[in-house]
């Protein structure tokens, strides 16, 4: 039984799109993510993560989940030069950018694990897909155009897949470079294909937040295929960039 | 560890040029420029030297290295070539270069302590121009971040279509 549902969570709106599961499956998915709100969100007084930032815990006393989300951080800050940060002077610990990506991931494992082959989860612009929506077709994921919000400048084909992307149009610019705390220039949109949205997610983020730097970065991490568009409306691409010919 | 690996590869980059120098090759800057401007480079076209595997040197026409079909085969040519094994205190390791022509196009750890062999990060990327399409789509990605966003964006329309 095919079931959509859209559901705004995290600040979020998450469309699911599945062909091959039920009402209570995808239920279990959207549960999993109204969870990671409440125990990461640094806008929750009552969150781990706030609870933490306040000294109330200490390391030992994090869950595994939240030590994965901050290995994660501390991981893509050091390769970055600190470019990329969950902890910007001034501010607490946000650890949004990976948690985002990390758990969308998890709510599609859990179709995957719930018996699901066929889906498409799209929270905020970062997707995860599974099988075929169609016998014999990938799900053709556009990235939106820089520009038009109506157009998209190129369609990929993805069967076990993510991409997400990260681009300035909608909320002005929100990601800071790390090591200024300056609004990042230099780059429209970087969309990276990947088969984990945790890895496709921070990637796109922090290769945005190193500005030009970050289109060879972002090329150069494992398992990651990019398509970059920068200010002078020029494309960088990769090569094993699995690009879907209309 | 790990900073051994990209260092080797430097260096065994570094070689590359060396190991390719040959006389002929001495105008290499202006082969790559016949290659990118094949319709220039067809005039300049000479016989090709018999022997097929050297780069011998070709007499000189008009000041410009002369390009032959050997030189422009291995211009596009895919060769694999490993470095020599490198012991470190940590282990050994080996790298790898692929080169497509003179062109490295990817590096390869073959060996490296407490791993097994690994794509060594080394950024293709193509160029292109920014196109804008409406294709046919099943979910958009960077369609939006926030609610408001949402509503008229393109992903709505696809969560409403079906």
């Amino acid at each position: 039984m095919p079931v959509r549902r859209v559901e705004h969570i995290m600040g979020l709106p998450i469309s699911l799109d599945l062909r091959d599961g039920d009402a209570e499956l995808a239920e279990r998915a959207f549960a999993s993510l109204r969870q990671a709100d409440s125990q990461f969100s640094p806008f929750k007084p009552d969150s781990e993560v706030s609870r933490l930032d306040r000294g109330e815990l200490t390391r030992e006393e994090l869950t595994p989940d939240l030590v994965e989300v901050l290995s994660l951080c501390d991981w893509y800050e050091d390769s970055t030069g600190g470019a990329f940060t969950a902890r910007v002077p001034g501010r607490g610990l946000d650890p949004c950018a990976v948690v985002k990506g990390w758990a969308v991931q998890r709510a599609a494992d859990i179709l995957r694990e719930g018996g699901a082959s066929s889906y498409c989860l799209n929270a905020g612009g970062d997707v995860v897909t599974a099988g075929e929506p169609e016998p014999g077709k990938p799900w053709r994921v556009g990235v939106r155009h820089p520009d038009f919000a109506d157009q998209v400048c190129v369609v990929l084909g993805v069967r076990d897949g993510a991409v997400a992307t990260s681009a300035l149009y909608e909320r002005g610019q929100h990601i800071l470079d790390g090591r200024t705390g300056q609004p990042v220039t230099g780059i429209l949109s970087v969309t990276v294909f990947s088969d984990d949205l945790a890895i496709a997610d921070t990637t796109a983020t922090a290769a945005f937040a190193l500005g030009r730097d970050g289109i060879e970065w972002a090329a150069s991490q494992e398992d990651c295929e990019v398509f970059i568009v920068d200010e002078d409306r020029k494309v960088f691409s990769s090569p094993g960039l699995p690009v879907h010919i209309c | 560890m790990k900073r051994a690996i990209p260092v080797l590869a430097l260096s065994v980059a570094g070689l590359v040029p060396v190991w390719l120098y040959s006389p002929g090759a001495a105008h290499e800057g202006e082969i790559n420029e016949a290659a990118a401007a094949p319709e220039t480079q067809q005039q300049k076209q000479t016989p090709a030297p018999a022997a097929p595997k050297t780069t011998s040197p070709a007499p000189k026409a008009n000041g410009t290295a002369p390009t032959t079909q050997q030189q422009q085969q291995q211009q596009t040519q895919t060769r694999n070539v490993s470095g020599p094994a490198v012991n470190t205190s940590e282990g050994t390791v080996q790298v790898q270069v692929t080169l497509q022509g003179t062109k490295i196009t990817d590096v390869k750890a073959l060996r490296a302590p407490n791993s097994n062999p690994t794509r060594m990060a080394l950024p293709l990327l193509r160029e292109s121009a920014l196109k804008a399409q409406s294709a046919d789509i099943d979910t958009v990605s960077g369609a939006t971040a926030t609610s408001e966003g949402y509503k008229q964006s393109l992903q709505a329309a696809l969560d409403g279509a079906k």
